[in-house]
């Protein structure tokens, strides 16, 4: 149990849940305190909201303290996983809030915007320690409700609305998927505790076999649609492109890392008596996803629908993971992951701040002569899109690396292949990019106001990932680690 | 483990990394551009003194690794930086070195524009290429054999021509979708070979016939793009084409090679069995790019471009003697690509220097060159004569070996080669001779030959203090390894022998023992 002590008598199931209840109260108390702040300071909810998201990341690592602890009768779990992915996300979040500084300054009722990314972070955060089917549901809708929110924030632009009008019917629609699969498993395990239902369909669900199948099957396409794995990824480039650019940022970042690892614990828990057929699933779902996110993303000129596709395309790597089924795929998944978070809220980062007088700053042509104007932002962006086009001394080659040997590892050699070779039809709308940074003249002039935070983040996201790039053993030996006792 | 390392000092490591250094020390504090100029400069001679030692210091008398450097870099999936030259890699960080400098001083007042980052693309360049001829593990192989590419990338998209993005953009693409097989290949070999990465361990162990055929062809893919050999060859022209002077140079003159390394490094000595049963495939590539390249090379009208295919043609030259496993062929071809670094830079220079004067590189707008540009008429003319491979030149020794190894050649290859001897095959090659003198001959007539009969030409003045500078190391390198080879042969003798043994000796007993014997887990390819 944890080494953590109390001067009152405090219940021992909710010391596992103190980072949560930390957020959760957090949070709360943000929206009554944020009436009482004049407009002009709300930077004081922001600011307090990135530190309620470190709290509970630091929280979240003091806590487990010694060993794991399942809390609530098996509903809830705190083991290395769950806290390695609680600290990406609450990483993902305070980056977002961060982001959202300067972008949503001039937004009304600002305020409510944070507590929604808190209350998406408390989802999350359930989601990943989510040992059950309920507890799972509960986590998921949390954050979904409050992205859906948060993608449709600018509700005065037609786009945002309608952006968050379908991410909401769709996201929706594959909830009562989820659900719907759930229920044939609990009709055929009676439980929705993922060990028990392990337990339960150990022999491949016998008689119900056809029914455990379809709830896979359901429980798969539920999940798929929440981390944008084709064919269920028609909403991303849509909800990208209209959400308020730090949300597009969070977005492919924070809710990827609680899908996959929900999903991991899924099938590693609850359904590895049909692991073969989640296996060829997952392969053919890989193979379009793959094939998909990287081929439309070429056609995009809107950089933020480009990296809409450019996210399914990696969901499509990262699957390898999931395919591989071994810890150090797992493993590789994490580390790709945690690089990814980096990369993408850097490039995200300097998308901000290409909004400039007049112009959205989202199209290619927007970025055509930066090198000119601003070297600095766009040695960061050149490096940050190598490194997501997978070019070594850059933290993203090691993040396709992990994912790619432990697949070679457990024999999907050809699924590899084809990974590279997509990955090197990849590389050509991340070079293109590079091409408008620094081969083309300036069209429309560079003159953005960029606050220190902002330089901070993208010097900071760049750093971190030319570390990585140069030693990731560090990363990939806590992501080793983190993944040791799943299986 | 036991270091052969006699400086007891990790001189690898220096010459990779000081120019990395130097470039993030400009960066931070160095400004104006003449201050970026001599610093860039400073920082690439010293790296050259740095890797000096490396020849000095050498022993030749054996075909072991040396200066070797060994550290733990990633545990969890037993990544090395493992670092050590021989006979083979070792002259190649010299030149490296070397045409950096000269890429450098040549880039001094054609580069006008962002100065400073074009210095700082260059020495990084050169910290990835002394990396890929140092590395011992694959993994850091690979790791700056794609890092490459970042900075080259932006060399000819920013300072190249008119079709510049149309070019990088393929260079990049080919490149990249060629190597990507090459870690496919050695992700499998890493799991087959027992969890390493080390290069020396994966000569070692007995791979089956099998997985030496698809290994060698993953490899072969990702290292004939770079060589480049027919028909993957054709991002060469565009990229040599658009690149800036300086781009060409190190294109030509280290670029080219490392596909070739590629394969004296990875697919002889550690498939060899793949290796001979492929040596008809190379052998037929090799032929089409010396013979039909070399006729393409003759209808060109753009400078570049000709040297361009040119140098397609000498490296077919290099592939053939890579392939026929005899000591002089082998020995033709390395000094072959020693010698095609020195002319092919030398006469993209010279092209260079036309260039900075008239813009222009299509043929037809010179002529009469020599009567305003006697000095640089002298110069090219020497360079010409070296591509021609005249007796006297570098490339000659080269040839000349590559043709002697290829009549003789080994009984492995010629057995694999069948009814068709290898005489015939060094017949064939031979024609090169006379092809080479063709294109490059006629191209001399027609730009620097003849009366004056242009105004623009009649302006041109004749080659500065500093353009000279550069040539002479080059015209004394040319003449001297024309002349006297022994040395260089002398440092690679024992290499090339060591490599010849492994790759005329066949893995497929011993991998029939080790199948036997261990049936240790297999990869199952599903």
């Amino acid at each position: 149990m944890a080494n953590v002590t109390f001067p009152f008598p405090f219940p021992e199931h909710l010391i596992a849940l103190l980072p949560e209840m930390v957020v959760a109260v957090m949070a709360m108390f943000l929206l009554l305190f944020d009436l009482f702040i004049p407009k002009e300071r709300k930077v004081l909810t922001a600011w307090l909201a990135t530190a309620t998201a470190i709290v509970a990341g630091v929280a979240s690592l003091q806590v487990m303290g010694a060993g794991t602890m399942v809390a609530f009768y098996g509903m809830f779990v705190l083991d290395p996983f769950a806290v390695f992915s609680k600290v990406l996300i609450c990483a993902g979040t305070a980056l977002g809030i961060i982001l959202s500084i300067d972008y949503m300054k001039d937004e009304a009722n600002v305020g409510e915007y944070y507590v929604l990314m808190l209350f998406a972070m408390l989802g999350m955060m359930l989601m990943v320690s989510a040992n059950n089917f309920i507890t799972m549901y509960l986590g998921l809708e949390l954050m979904a409700l409050s992205v859906y929110v948060l993608v449709g924030y600018q509700r005065d632009t037609l786009r945002s609305s309608e952006a968050a009008l379908k991410y909401f019917i769709l996201g929706s629609l594959s909830s009562g998927m989820l659900l719907y699969g759930v229920t044939f498993l609990y009709g055929v395990s009676g439980s929705f505790d993922f060990k028990l239902i392990g337990d339960a369909l150990a022999d491949g669900g016998g008689s119900a076999r056809a029914a455990t199948l379809l709830g896979l099957v359901f429980v798969v396409a539920g999940l798929a649609f929440k981390v944008s794995m084709a064919p269920f990824h028609m909403w991303t480039p849509d909800a990208y492109e209209g959400a308020p650019t730090p949300i597009t940022a969070f977005m492919s970042v924070a809710p990827k890392v609680a899908g996959f690892v929900i999903f991991i614990r899924i099938l590693v828990d609850a359904l590895p008596a049909v692991q073969q057929e989640a296996e060829m699933i997952l392969i053919w779902m890989a193979v379009l996803t793959m094939a998909i996110g990287n081929l439309a993303a070429i056609a995009q000129r809107n950089i933020k629908r480009m990296l809409a596709y450019s996210t399914i395309g990696h969901v499509g790597f990262v699957m390898l993971g999931l395919i591989a089924g071994t810890s150090e795929g797992y493993a590789g998944i994490l580390v790709y992951l945690s690089i990814y978070l980096f990369m993408t809220m850097g490039a995200f980062a300097i998308i901000i701040l290409m909004r400039r007088e007049g112009i959205q700053g989202e199209l290619l042509d927007d970025f055509a002569g930066l090198s000119r104007a601003r070297p600095g932002y766009a040695l960061a962006m050149g490096l940050l899109l190598f490194s997501l086009a997978g070019i070594p001394f850059l933290g993203g080659f090691w993040a396709k690396y992990a994912v790619f040997i432990a697949a070679v590892q457990a024999g999907h050699v050809y699924l590899v292949l084809y990974a590279l070779l997509f990955s090197a039809v990849g590389a050509f709308y991340y070079i293109r990019v590079v091409k408008y940074i620094y081969f083309d003249e300036a069209r429309v002039a560079f003159n953005f106001n960029d606050s220190a935070v902002m330089q901070a983040t993208v010097v900071v996201m760049t750093l971190v990932i030319v570390m990585l790039g140069l030693y990731p053993d560090p990363l990939m030996g806590l992501c080793a680690s983190a993944v040791a006792g799943l299986i | 483990m036991d270091l052969h390392n006699v400086l007891d000092f990790p001189i690898l490591s220096l010459s990779i990394f000081l120019p990395s250094l130097g470039a993030l020390f400009i960066w931070l504090f160095v400004r104006g551009d003449d201050a970026v100029r001599w610093s860039a400069l400073a920082v690439s001679v010293a790296t050259f003194l740095v890797t000096l030692p490396l020849a000095l210091q050498f022993d030749t008398t054996t075909a072991h690794m040396q200066f070797e450097e060994f550290h733990r870099w990633i545990p969890a999936f037993n990544i090395n930086y493992q670092l050590g030259v021989d006979g083979i890699s070792m002259p190649f960080i010299l030149l490296t070195s070397l045409l950096t400098v000269i890429c450098i001083i040549s880039a001094w007042e054609c580069i006008r524009t962002r100065v400073k980052e074009y210095m700082l693309a260059f020495l990084v360049l050169e910290t990835t290429l002394i990396g890929v001829f140092s590395a011992l593990d694959a993994v850091l192989f690979y790791f700056f054999w794609e890092a490459m590419l970042i900075p080259m990338y932006l060399i000819i998209g920013v300072w190249g021509g008119k079709n510049r993005v149309y070019a990088t953009i393929k260079f990049f693409l080919y490149t990249l979708a060629g190597s990507v097989l090459m870690l496919v290949a050695l992700l499998a070999m890493y799991f087959k070979a027992g969890h390493t990465f080390s290069m020396l361990d994966f000569m070692d162990y007995p791979f089956d016939f099998t997985w030496q055929f698809w290994i060698w062809i993953a490899f072969f893919i990702a290292f004939a793009v770079k060589v480049p050999m027919w028909p993957v060859h054709t991002w060469l022209p565009d990229a040599h084409t658009e690149a800036p002077t300086a781009g060409s140079v190190i294109l030509a003159g280290i670029l080219l090679k490392m596909g070739a390394y590629g394969f004296l490094r990875f697919s002889l000595p550690m498939l060899p069995d793949a290796s001979q049963y492929f040596v008809p495939f190379v052998v037929a590539l090799s032929l089409i790019a010396i013979i039909y390249i070399s006729l393409v090379a003759m209808m060109q009208q753009d400078m570049k471009r000709l040297i361009a295919y040119s140098s397609i043609a000498h490296m077919g030259f290099v592939t053939l003697g890579t392939f026929m496993f005899t000591q002089p062929a082998v020995e033709g071809a390395i000094i072959g690509m020693i010698s095609h670094g020195f002319v092919a830079a030398a006469l993209f220079l010279c092209v260079g220097v036309m260039y900075d004067r008239l813009h222009t590189r299509e043929i037809a707008d010179y002529g009469g060159v020599v009567n305003v540009m006697p000095v640089f008429a002298a110069v090219m003319m020497v360079f010409c004569m070296a591509n021609v491979a005249l007796p006297g030149a570098s490339a000659f020794i080269g040839e000349i070996m590559v043709l002697i190894g290829t009549f003789d050649a080994s009984s492995v290859a010629q057995a694999q080669l069948g009814m068709v001897s290898s005489k015939w095959i060094a017949i064939g090659a031979a024609t090169s001779v006379v092809l080479s003198a063709c294109y490059t001959l006629w191209m001399y007539k027609r730009v620097i030959m003849g009366d004056l009969t242009k105004d623009t030409v009649k302006g041109m003045p004749d080659m500065n203090m500093r353009e000279f500078g550069y040539f002479v190391p080059l015209i004394m390198l040319v003449v001297w390894l024309g002349l006297y080879p022994l040395p260089v042969l002398d440092v690679m003798h024992e290499s090339v022998a060591h490599l010849i043994a492994q790759a005329t000796t066949s893995k497929l007993d011993a991998a029939a023992a080790l199948a036997q014997h261990m049936p240790v887990q297999q990869l199952a390819v599903h």
